[in-house]
């Protein structure tokens, strides 16, 4: 990797005299480094291994993956204030150096492939924001698709740049710029934040970037960096500036699942500032019902003529597609699905307690989906599998403590990560 | 690209499809089904299911059902019913020889889930109480839907095990990515899950369930979960959108009698060969929202910016009653500032005219 950078260097100085080039400081000594870099520690997990009564470990091995199932699903459950509405604009480098294939298959398909990924789940979490993409290539930030909150078209646009090939420079400067024009008209109510997949320990730029960072301060936007090869002064200053002086928005990553994590870790809404950076307001919006009409009619968005579209709910006049602006009204029209489809962040489920052999006996079978659960043992062996066990249930039950049901671990995990329901909660009701 | 891959599976491994899992949510509830009593009552509704279930189990041998029960007061399994282990260790014998007229003739699976079902059908009628009934005309339907994600997550998970490598991607995916293990990588090799409910109960009783019932919709559309509809009578709201976001078939019966026809007809079909059929469904959808503060069912209302709570009039102290966040109520009711009209001079052409005149007369002039 160290000769390539050098080749980089190399290149700018024939081809690009006049280009200033801020680069990493010193290639050769950067580690890949994590976020604090502290997580480089190893879990022992062979010293935890405990034969059961049997001679084997299987039983040890179980309660370990029950563990760690456990342990993803144990998370905050008080609603945070979150700047839902979002406005992202993920920049892809699309040059020379996302050609190298220390991750598999290559930098620049894994890439492509985790931004489609990104952009499927960027939705899924945040329903009415919008997002676009841009790419660096050959010293020029390039539109990959306009901002928009159709998860569609991104993917079809991101789709078309694997038949391309990675080449040129990148100039984070040019980036950041068409980034900071296209969050610029964004209102105020909602984030503007920018998300760059930096494969490169370079960038070509046609003037001052600190200048750009300036910028990009006072114009409220925040910049994450996920670095695929070593860290980068430029970027670690970047994200510094423009987070409130956060560095943990800079991470680079070790390997493909790492990588994956870090620009998945961008799709949970973020917390909104305790600072009143952005007026919070009531917004008035309307829920247009679909229709269809027998006979084609104008649109009032467009001025093409189709059947099938979205009768404002003030004015009643048509619009094709949703979330947008009533032309004529003015009233914001979305769909109510895609509000809803956040509202497991506002009443997130609570977490389930596990059960001790004490209060085991109450159920002998999941409430949800009737799994019989193993049963009690006699009280003097309560001890002996208690201490065995961490993380996990002893009996395998886990209780809602609201409805005081008990179900088994995958209905858990499913609950609190799919349905967001307590199956109990719901189904027993007001009573 | 997935597509690309998953049929190519389909015309390589056809001979072996995976079975489908119909999971039947019938609402139960009594004020609706009174209203019904003369046209469709539910004993004979439920014949007419059973013998839907009967045709959906014979299409495969393999195929399986479940079949939950939305109460006005609770959700309830009818099939597979959660006390069988219990009551065939302890009196299934005895029920056994008691009740079952011999039916050498039927087949064993259809007896089952008929008695099943009927069984736990009438326990849960008896024990409906007057107090159970009285205010209270909604019905379950936001568990029920949650019992039968829950039985389907079960069951797709055991079917993967049992055909091990079903689901070769799941085991990486365990300890890291919770995404990857329910988004549905390849959808032939799956369980077909598929979730029908037979609903009565009108739209506005259920508006206190949105939210619970917007997250069981959302968790089938991830898990590719097509919700069929087929409604009696009413019109709801909520299942409407179901449908729409799952690209299942919503049928409102115009005529209650024919339900066999209907849930022949139109619900039959599982996933794979709803690809080759035109499917009747709805292209009119209803989108319309339930407030958090009413639960009244609006199509235009306040949304608060920070946390995307709806509000059917601005909350009171324009604190929004969700996160208390202090919200500006904008220009809401406001007038629209009228912009005094200007009053238009009038260029006067034949000024400027008379003044460029006497100056281009003046210089041949001078």
């Amino acid at each position: 990797m160290a000769d390539s950078d050098e080749e980089y260097v190399g290149d700018v100085t024939e081809d690009e005299d006049e280009l200033q080039v801020t680069r990493g400081d010193n290639p050769r000594a950067k580690k890949r480094k994590q976020r604090g870099g502290a997580e480089w520690e190893l879990s022992r997990t062979w010293e935890t291994l405990v034969e059961g009564a049997d001679g084997t470990i299987s039983s040890t091995v179980e309660g370990l993956l029950e563990a760690n199932k456990r342990k993803r699903l144990l998370k905050d459950t008080t609603p945070l204030q979150r700047g839902i509405i979002r406005h992202l604009i993920l920049i892809i480098d699309l040059s020379q150096s996302m050609s190298e294939k220390d991750l598999r298959p290559t930098r620049y398909l894994l890439t492509l492939r985790y931004a489609q990924e990104f952009v499927r789940e960027f939705f899924e979490q945040n329903p009415i924001s919008q997002l676009g993409v841009l790419g660096l290539r050959d010293g020029l930030a390039l539109r990959v698709s306009d901002m928009s909150g159709n998860p569609t078209e991104h993917l079809t646009a991101i789709q078309a740049l694997k038949t391309q090939d990675p080449k040129g420079l990148p100039s984070l400067q040019n980036g950041l710029e068409m980034a900071r024009g296209a969050l610029f008209h964004t209102p105020s109510h909602g984030t503007r934040e920018v998300l760059i997949i930096f494969g490169s320990l370079l960038s070509s730029d046609p003037g001052d970037i600190h200048q750009t960072i300036g910028t990009l301060i006072s114009d409220k936007v925040r910049v994450g960096v996920v670095g695929l090869a070593a860290q980068v002064a430029i970027c670690r200053e970047l994200c510094t500036k423009t987070n409130g002086g956060d560095e943990t928005a800079y991470g680079v990553a070790l390997n493909e699942q790492h990588f994956r994590e870090l620009m998945m870790d961008v799709t949970t809404p973020p917390a909104a500032y305790s600072q009143k950076e952005s007026a919070s307001s009531l917004l008035m919006m309307g829920f247009p019902s679909r229709t269809v009409e027998t006979a084609p009619s104008l649109c009032a968005c467009h001025s093409k003529p189709s059947r099938g579209g979205y009768l404002c709910s003030r004015c009643n006049s048509k619009v094709c597609n949703l979330p947008a602006e009533c032309p004529s009204c003015g009233l914001t029209l979305i769909l109510s699905t895609h509000l809803a489809r956040s509202y497991h962040h506002l009443f997130p489920l609570i977490n389930w307690i596990e059960v001790p052999w004490r209060r085991a006996s109450k159920s002998s079978a999941c409430f949800a989906c009737g799994i019989s659960f193993p049963s009690v043992p006699p009280e003097d062996q309560w001890l002996v599998t208690e201490s065995q066990t961490k993380g996990m249930s002893v009996s395998s039950r886990y209780e809602c403590t609201a409805c005081h049901s008990h179900f088994c671990i995958d209905c858990d995990l499913f609950a609190h990560e799919v349905v967001h329901n307590c199956p109990g909660c719901q189904s027993k009701g007001a009573e | 690209m997935n597509t690309v891959d998953a049929s190519e599976h389909y015309e390589l491994g056809a001979t072996d499809l995976a079975p489908s899992l119909l999971t039947i949510v019938i609402d139960t509830n009594p004020h609706a089904w009174d209203i019904l009593e003369e046209s469709l009552p539910l004993s004979k509704a439920i014949a007419n299911i059973l013998v839907f279930i009967n045709a959906h189990l014979a299409c495969n041998y393999a195929n399986e059902i479940a079949v939950v029960a939305s109460h006005t007061h609770k959700a309830a399994w009818l099939y597979p019913s959660q006390t069988l282990s219990h009551s065939t260790d302890q009196d299934g014998d005895i029920s056994m020889s008691t009740d079952t007229t011999p039916q050498p003739n039927k087949y064993r699976p259809f007896r089952i889930v008929e008695d099943q079902v009927t069984r736990n059908l009438k326990e849960l009628m008896e024990s409906t109480t007057p107090d159970h009934l009285r205010g209270n005309t909604s019905t379950m339907l936001a568990g029920a839907l949650t019992l039968a994600l829950s039985h389907i997550n079960r069951r797709t998970i055991a079917w993967a095990e049992e055909h091990g490598g079903a689901n070769p991607d799941d085991a990486p995916a365990e300890g890291t990515a919770p995404s990857n293990r329910y988004s549905a990588s390849n959808e032939d090799e799956k369980l077909q899950s598929r979730i029908l409910i037979v609903s009565v109960s009108g739209s506005s009783d259920s508006a206190h369930q949105y939210i619970p019932v917007m997250n069981s919709i959302f968790a089938c559309q991830r898990l590719h979960i097509p919700i069929d509809v087929c409604k009696l009578s009413g019109d709801a709201v909520f299942l409407q959108q179901a449908c729409d976001a799952t690209k299942g078939v919503y049928m409102s019966l115009a005529e209650p009698r024919g339900l066999l026809q209907y849930l022949m007809m139109a619900f039959l079909p599982d996933q794979r060969s709803r690809r080759h059929l035109v499917l009747p469904t709805r292209v009119d959808v209803d989108f319309r929202a339930a407030c958090f503060c009413h639960r009244r069912v609006v199509d235009v209302g306040f949304v608060c910016s920070i946390c995307l709570s709806i509000f059917c009039e601005p909350p009171p102290g324009s604190e929004c009653l969700t996160c208390g966040t202090h919200l500006d109520a904008g220009n809401y009711n406001s007038k629209p500032a009228l912009l005094p009209r200007k009053k238009k001079k009038k260029k006067k052409v034949n000024g400027a005219s008379g003044a460029g005149t006497p100056i281009s007369v003046s210089t041949p002039g001078s």
